[in-house]
């Protein structure tokens, strides 16, 4: 069954794409004025508990300490990081709705949560039932071959290989249902006329070491999740899922170059407070996270995680522009992928 | 190479501050891996952010040393109170508390500090000398299929580990196994068995379920026994395992060595694993496997072996490729990367002196296990003279708080309790309680690669013999399974 793209995304291509436009210029500049705000009524007057629902050595649980770092030097509020992994998410999601809604909790999450409530409403709605403090990680992306691999050397002649293959050709990724990896790698296998065998593996180091070994033939990844792979001539990207050519990448054909018509999903990463929570905390704690972000300490992390390649800042309105988006796509590509949408 | 360990010697110990760091390393490991609950993780989490303080190799060379010293530590209560202090010293259990009981845990402890020691050296030497080699040799001929494999072959000897018979071992295994099926699956991430609560979706902690299955467990029979008037304290005896009982299983221990390098070498595994392969060979080679479960030093000798052999070897893959091995060795890479470092190849020519700290450091910190343990020990051995009445709350209390620290959930503690009691019911009735967390613990492994693998050759399982290492693993376990079997129709032709 062929997406029938265009139709789906037409509504979200004006919104992220026009981020997209945009974002070149933009990555890494402070869009907040206030240097400093005053307390509401002594709020905090101790430290906050930020739940993680991902383990502390992955991408959260770094994004999580260096925003903590970022915060806490800004405010002097210290910040105590409470990892509650499993579940793709939903271990910490339920923890953190359970959690007294007063400000002192916030959550740190990802695009899972968008697009879990996508296929099951009855899931948090991060635009809803969560305010956005920040979103700041946003980021493409890409499919990986080894550097020294003589098969195939560039989009084209993997595409190529792939199809003389007859779907015995593999791809390293999380290929969990509904997973943004698992969307994506359909859209470009319809779009380019080829069968793949997508290898799911939650953790990065069996899936970046399958890549090196040998065991798979590619690797779908995010830029920042394989750097020092990049760094070290490991590995070489061959196609960006992104409508435009980042300037780092600009050797990298993007997908939309190689003839794929579809708007990237893009993997994001921000802080949350209870919708309940008191609006002058809530005011608080937008200002805290959002100048945070400026931080030298953020944007030297944000640096070394290619997240300022693209631009990764969004504040409460953007975010919500962006999930609400998120949320749209996801449950159209479900509907059209036979899940079962709640 | 020895010019190279002296000069990371000599930085080492060249500056006070580094010293104390290495010190304070080599004490906090030893202290949160012996707390149930709270382990080493739990150390490496809190120091995360103090580490951009202090030079680069300092930071990694703290987080190193946490490794060794907090892999040893959880030893100590696994053989004196059944409570495995990580999920890698679980196998120690087994035969150490037995130990106690029979008021041999001077032996068992004096054994576990010095095959901890043995077992990190060599694991040491060997990353010092081939870490780039063996790091590419893992990588390009270790998959899925192999991993599924050797957890294959783990479990094939299972079933002679502490059941009354082996078909009790068995269903205890596949108890475990049906246990580790709780939760989302590993490939496709639908959820199984939460009954939609979603704390389950995580699956059954590990933590949780060997602190119910041994320490509650224990407690709730012990104070039967109590009850009962049949109740006798452990005897209280700190003599050290002699120099002969130690050669005698000297095999075992090289063996030991061999299981746990394999097993720590592989991204992603670790030395859960390896306390397990090795404790499983050990049974596996024994001419008296029935010994095993009741109090055998060797189950010890090989557990905690094999446990520290797989620290020194996690650390290859992550320092040669970039890929860490387990939990702590992914917070390593968040340490590099706090200084603008990345763990791989161009580590060893971009920071060729914080290797060698760190390699120093780990050879040390393994030798200091030998003599801070064993001075701990001939001080926390008095613990066994608390009476009962004092020690089980305590215990119970302990065990509950490192049930719930974990993840901060209640229903780990909830978990915990089920499992103590199920623990208690099915060890009355001659089930394995080793077999159950085997089961548990390589179930959820085992899958996850089973899965991956068959992916990977197309669901086509006759794949899974063109590749070598998997086809030796797996009829290595099949004929384990087949002699497992001959024996339990034998014994049962001989009793009838």
């Amino acid at each position: 069954m062929k997406l029938n793209f265009k139709k789906q995304f037409s509504t979200l291509a004006l919104v992220t794409g026009f981020a997209a436009t945009a974002s070149m210029s933009l990555a890494g500049e402070c869009r907040v004025a206030e240097a400093s705000m005053d307390k509401p009524g002594g709020f905090p007057d101790r430290a906050l508990t930020m739940i993680v629902p991902y383990g502390p050595g992955g991408g959260s649980g770094q994004v999580a300490a260096a925003m903590a770092e970022a915060v806490t030097g800004l405010t002097d509020v210290s910040i105590n990081r409470d990892h509650k992994p499993g579940g793709s998410g939903t271990v910490g999601m339920t923890a953190y709705m359970a959690a007294p809604a007063d400000g002192y909790n916030v959550l740190e999450h990802i695009d899972d949560a968008s697009s879990a409530h996508a296929l099951d409403s009855s899931r948090p709605n991060p635009a809803e039932d969560l305010i956005p403090l920040v979103v700041s990680q946003v980021t493409f992306s890409q499919i990986y071959i080894r550097s020294n691999e003589t098969r195939y050397t560039d989009w084209p002649s993997f595409v190529e290989w792939v199809q003389a293959q007859n779907g015995k050709a593999t791809i390293a990724n999380v290929s969990k249902e509904g997973s943004m990896e698992r969307v994506i790698m359909k859209f470009i296998t319809e779009a380019s006329d080829m069968q793949i065998q997508q290898i799911s593996f939650d953790k990065g180091a069996p899936r970046y070491g399958a890549l090196l070994g040998g065991q798979v033939d590619a690797l779908f990844e995010q830029p920042g999740d394989v750097r020092k792979f990049l760094d070290a001539g490991n590995f070489k990207p061959i196609l960006t899922v992104f409508n435009e050519r980042p300037g780092v990448f600009s050797d990298v054909p993007t997908h939309r170059e190689m003839g794929m018509d579809f708007e990237p999903l893009l993997r994001f990463r921000g802080f949350y407070v209870h919708k309940d929570a008191p609006s002058d905390r809530v005011d608080w704690l937008k200002w805290a996270f959002q100048r945070a972000y400026c931080e030298d300490s953020y944007q030297a992390f944000n640096d070394s995680k290619f997240m300022n390649v693209i631009d990764s800042y969004r504040d409460t309105a953007g975010a919500i522009d962006m999930i609400n988006a998120a949320i749209v796509q996801y449950r159209d590509v479900y509907k059209e992928m036979g899940l079962d949408v709640k | 190479m020895i010019e190279n360990f002296l000069a990371g010697t000599a930085t080492l110990f060249g500056d006070p501050f580094t010293i104390g760091i290495f010190v304070f390393g080599v004490l906090g490991g030893m202290l949160f891996g012996a707390i149930p609950g709270v382990s080493m993780l739990t150390l490496a989490a809190i120091l995360l952010p103090f580490t951009a303080d202090l030079s680069p190799a300092q930071g990694v060379m703290l987080f190193a040393v946490i490794y060794c010293t907090g892999t040893y530590g959880g030893a100590i209560t696994a053989i004196l109170f059944n409570i495995p202090g990580a999920p890698e010293n679980a196998p120690t259990a087994f035969d150490g508390y037995p130990m106690t009981q029979k008021g041999m845990a001077g032996k068992a402890v004096g054994a576990a500090v010095l095959c901890s020691a043995i077992g990190g050296v060599a694991s040491a030497l060997v990353m010092m000398s081939a870490t780039e080699p063996l790091a590419q040799w893992a990588i390009m001929n270790i998959g899925p299929p192999e991993i599924f494999a050797l957890v294959f072959f783990g479990l094939a000897v299972a079933s002679s580990v502490g059941g009354r018979t082996i078909w009790k071992g068995w269903l205890s295994v596949l108890l475990g196994l049906l246990i580790a099926t709780i939760g989302q699956d590993p490939v496709g991430g639908i959820n199984r068995f939460n009954f939609g609560y979603s704390d389950l979706a995580a699956g059954i902690a590990f933590v949780p379920a060997i602190l119910g299955f041994f320490a509650v467990s224990e407690i709730f029979i012990q104070a039967e026994k109590n009850v009962s008037g049949k109740y006798s304290a452990p005897k209280f005896n700190v003599d050290f395992p002699s120099f002969l009982e130690l050669w005698a299983h000297k095999i075992a221990v090289v063996r030991s060595i061999f299981v746990g390098f394999f097993c720590g070498i592989l991204p992603g595994i670790g030395a859960t694993l390896a306390a397990f392969m090795g404790y499983g060979e050990a049974v596996r080679w024994s001419k008296n496997k029935s010994e095993f479960g009741t109090g055998k030093l060797e189950g010890v000798i090989s557990s905690e072996t094999a446990n520290n052999a797989a620290t020194g070897a996690a650390m290859i893959p992550l320092l040669a490729l970039g890929l860490p091995g387990g939990a702590l060795t992914a917070m390593m890479v968040a340490v590099f990367q706090m200084h603008d470092l990345e763990p791989g190849p161009l580590v060893f020519y971009n920071s060729p002196e914080l290797i060698w700290i760190v390699f120093a450091a780990m050879f040390y910190a393994n030798l200091s296990i030998l003599f801070v343990g064993l001075i701990e020990t001939k001080t926390i051995l008095y613990l066994l003279k608390i009476p009962f009445q004092f020690l089980a709350p305590m215990i119970l209390m302990l065990a509950s708080i490192g049930a719930y620290i974990s993840r901060g959930l209640v229903l780990d503690v909830i978990v915990m309790f089920i499992a103590g009691i199920i623990g208690f019911l099915l060890r009355r009735s001659g089930y394995s309680i080793p077999g159950i967390v085997l089961g548990l613990i390589l179930g959820k492994i085992g899958e996850q690669n089973f899965a991956q693998g068959m992916q990977m050759v197309h669901y086509d399982l006759g794949t899974y013999f063109s590749r070598p290492i998997c086809t030796i693993l797996i009829v290595a376990g099949v004929l384990t399974l087949l002699k497992s079997l001959h024996s339990a129709f034998f014994q049962k032709s001989k009793v009838t």
